[in-house]
């Protein structure tokens, strides 16, 4: 299974701020768990109480962010000057940005509420032309053409592979 | 009936019929091309296929989710040998000597040791699947709510331990995906936990959406900020593998199937991590130790064979525990569920014949990869020049899909959007995402048999820790993480030693 080792670790200050984030979640949803019923009236012991489980795994976050908190004061979190590390430059994040936008905008908004085959065409053809668009104005019509042939083929495509062919309900 | 070769047999005759040969062809295609293309990893392979296979008969779903799997950890070895970019994590060991071999012009002579050592591995490794998983499925028949509430935990602790990175963040991720999964109703009461209210969040949520959301969506996010990829080297030698490389090298072929298939079996740890043990194995054990790193034969033979072999070792939990010992076998797991196939310690005796079947399929699917591997070439190098911007999008939309299709909720395909966003955060903040995976498939698992221990003993806990077989599941989980905490080893090490001298 993947991994994370290929990156450079996360300056301490930022997992400071993890530790707090999921030590919040951990505490959360042990409150959560302790308000929920015990059923001890069926059960007779109330050792099937919904709340056991989830307030158990919270208490282990809670104690395993409390940890990673403790680690990243001793490496250092609490000094002045400790920088964050890596974090991509403005323009990874603007392809990042772009690339949430649309899926967020394709899978929850025009999915469902056009054919699917047309809000896939239109997806996969503003998808294509914003990421190309930057290569340059040369031969922008033909890259801007192909993306629209791409789109309606992919729209066309897996209508018809998932839908006629393998019987699947497309949204 | 119950002689094992009868039963081969019979897999292979059961699995052969009904046009398999077909969609083993097209299937490992499939995973080839999802495998070699970065950003594509197998686990997304595998779920977004199994979107197709909804409609197929069990057996035939599964040779083309089992064809997909071994093809796609096969294909990753292309684009690490030709672009020095792994296609998928657990071909990063391949290209270590894999891209200095292309780059001295000898990209077909590394293609045809690839091919060669997938080949070996996942051979190996489903023999062992033969020869062992009916035996052990039958010993964890003994296995009780105590034993199995252990197993899921072990399984948490060892990914999270061992599958790359900070072990304390592997241990957090675990569990959030056990979080994760206790949304929704329980199995006791019918509890709707964390719904508030809303019908679709007390049906939970979806294991599929999930994982599409966390190895697709997440991907395709990575994939898009990154630099593009480079070049690709167009000129091949021949990808025809040589004998002398199998008599050459077969110590490591047999010690890398072995390490592979053994760490596959392991719960959640996987390809990626059955590749660099392999690697580093066989470095320590060669004679030619300096030329590892620099296009050595042998280190490229010893990871494809590791990573390979782990696939078969991988699927050995999921048919006799239900734990799946890496990502795509647990979205195989998955997959084996919605089509009615209950995998777990009961499958030795309700249905033994569906282990043969597995190994048919893996042979099967061995033998096509083997073809594939040697005559598609050029086409791949083709397939590796789409570009990420044609390329991504059309995989976001298989995505949706394949998250919407399963109960056909547009909730689900808000689970994916969230899974993927949560996922790609996540991993920027260094959490593997193995633990996590594993965390959300054994959660139910995990829940159910806690619960139920507690109650056959009345609140009695010490039966989890007296039984034999938990009490050496819960050393061992114990073990795995007093292994990760810093200094622990050298410090028993030292002292053992300081006993002994004294």
């Amino acid at each position: 299974m993947s991994g994370g080792s290929d990156q450079a670790p996360l300056s301490p200050r930022a997992d400071l701020y993890v530790a707090a984030v999921l030590l919040a979640l951990g505490l959360g949803v042990m409150a959560l768990a302790w308000r929920m019923p015990t059923f001890v009236e069926q059960s007779g012991t109330g050792l099937t109480a919904p709340g056991i489980v989830p307030g158990f795994h919270a208490t282990v976050v809670a104690v395993l962010a409390v940890l990673l908190g403790l680690r990243a004061i001793r490496q250092g979190a609490l000094k002045a000057g400790t920088q964050r590390a890596g974090g991509g430059g403005g323009a990874d994040a603007w392809r990042l940005a772009i690339a949430a936008t649309l899926g967020v905008l394709y899978a929850g908004v025009l999915v469902g509420r056009l054919p699917f085959w047309l809000a896939t065409a239109l997806f996969v053809f503003s998808f294509t032309a914003a990421f190309e668009w930057s290569v340059g104005p040369a031969r922008r019509v033909r890259r801007l053409a192909e993306a629209a042939l791409l789109g309606l083929a992919t729209g066309g495509i897996v209508t018809l592979v998932f839908e006629r062919i393998f019987l699947v309900r497309l949204p | 009936m119950n002689n094992p070769i009868t039963m081969l047999g019979d897999g292979f005759a059961h699995v052969l019929q009904g046009g398999a040969v077909f969609h083993a062809f097209w299937a490992v295609l499939i995973g080839i091309v999802v495998g070699a293309l970065p950003g594509l990893t197998a686990t997304m392979g595998v779920a977004l296929l199994t979107t197709l296979t909804f409609t197929m008969g069990p057996n035939v779903a599964m040779l083309v989710l089992v064809c997909v799997y071994v093809g796609a950890i096969y294909g990753g070895s292309r684009s690490a040998i030709l672009l020095n970019i792994p296609g998928t994590p657990a071909s990063a060991a391949s290209t270590l000597d894999g891209f200095p071999l292309a780059k001295q012009g000898l990209a077909g002579r590394a293609m045809g040791i690839s091919t060669l050592g997938s080949w070996c591995g996942t051979l190996f490794g489903t023999l062992i699947l033969a020869m062992f998983a009916p035996s052990f499925g039958e010993f964890a028949l003994q296995f009780g709510s105590y034993e199995m509430f252990w197993v899921a935990l072990f399984g948490i602790v060892i990914a999270g331990s061992l599958s790359g990175g900070d072990p304390l963040k592997g241990y957090i991720a675990g569990f959030l995906g056990l979080l994760v999964a206790t949304v929704g109703q329980e199995t006791n009461h019918a509890y709707a936990r964390f719904a508030f209210g809303n019908a679709d969040l007390a049906g939970g949520l979806g294991l599929l959406p999930v994982l599409v959301g966390v190895f697709g969506v997440a991907e395709v996010l990575n994939a898009m900020r990154g630099p593009a990829v480079k070049a690709v080297s167009s000129k091949i030698d021949s990808v025809i593998p040589r004998i002398r490389d199998v008599t050459q090298y077969w110590r490591t072929i047999f010690r890398s199937g072995a390490l592979g298939t053994f760490i596959g079996a392991m719960p959640g740890l996987g390809e990626d991590i059955a590749a660099w043990t392999s690697y580093a194995a066989a470095k320590r054990a060669s004679k030619e130790k300096e030329l590892f790193g620099k296009g050595s034969v042998e280190g490229l033979m010893a990871a494809e064979t590791g990573e390979s072999a782990c696939v078969p070792g991988a699927i050995i939990p999921v048919l006799t525990l239900a734990v799946p010992g890496s990502a795509p076998a647990a979205v195989l797991m998955a997959a084996m569920m919605i089509h009615g196939l209950n995998p777990g310690p009961m499958l030795a005796i309700t249905a033994p014949e569906f282990i043969y079947q597995i190994v048919a399929m893996l042979v099967i699917a061995d033998m096509v990869k083997l073809l594939y591997g040697l005559v598609l070439v050029k086409p791949l190098l083709w397939v590796l020049l789409i570009p990420r911007a044609r390329l991504m999008p059309v995989v976001f939309v298989l995505c949706t899909v394949g998250a919407f299709a399963i109960t056909s909720r547009l909730f689900d395909i808000w689970v994916m959007l969230g899974a993927g966003l949560v996922g790609f955060i996540l991993r920027e903040l260094r959490f593997p995402m193995a633990p996590l995976v594993l965390g959300i498939v054994l959660g139910d698992l995990l829940d159910k048999n806690l619960l139920r221990g507690l109650v056959l003993t009345g609140g009695d806990v010490s039966p989890f820790f007296t039984r034999p077989i938990s009490m050496a599941l819960c050393a061992l989980t114990l073990l795995a993480v007093a292994w990760a905490i810093p200094g622990f080893v050298p410090r028993v090490m030292g002292l053992i030693r300081r006993r002994a001298a004294a």
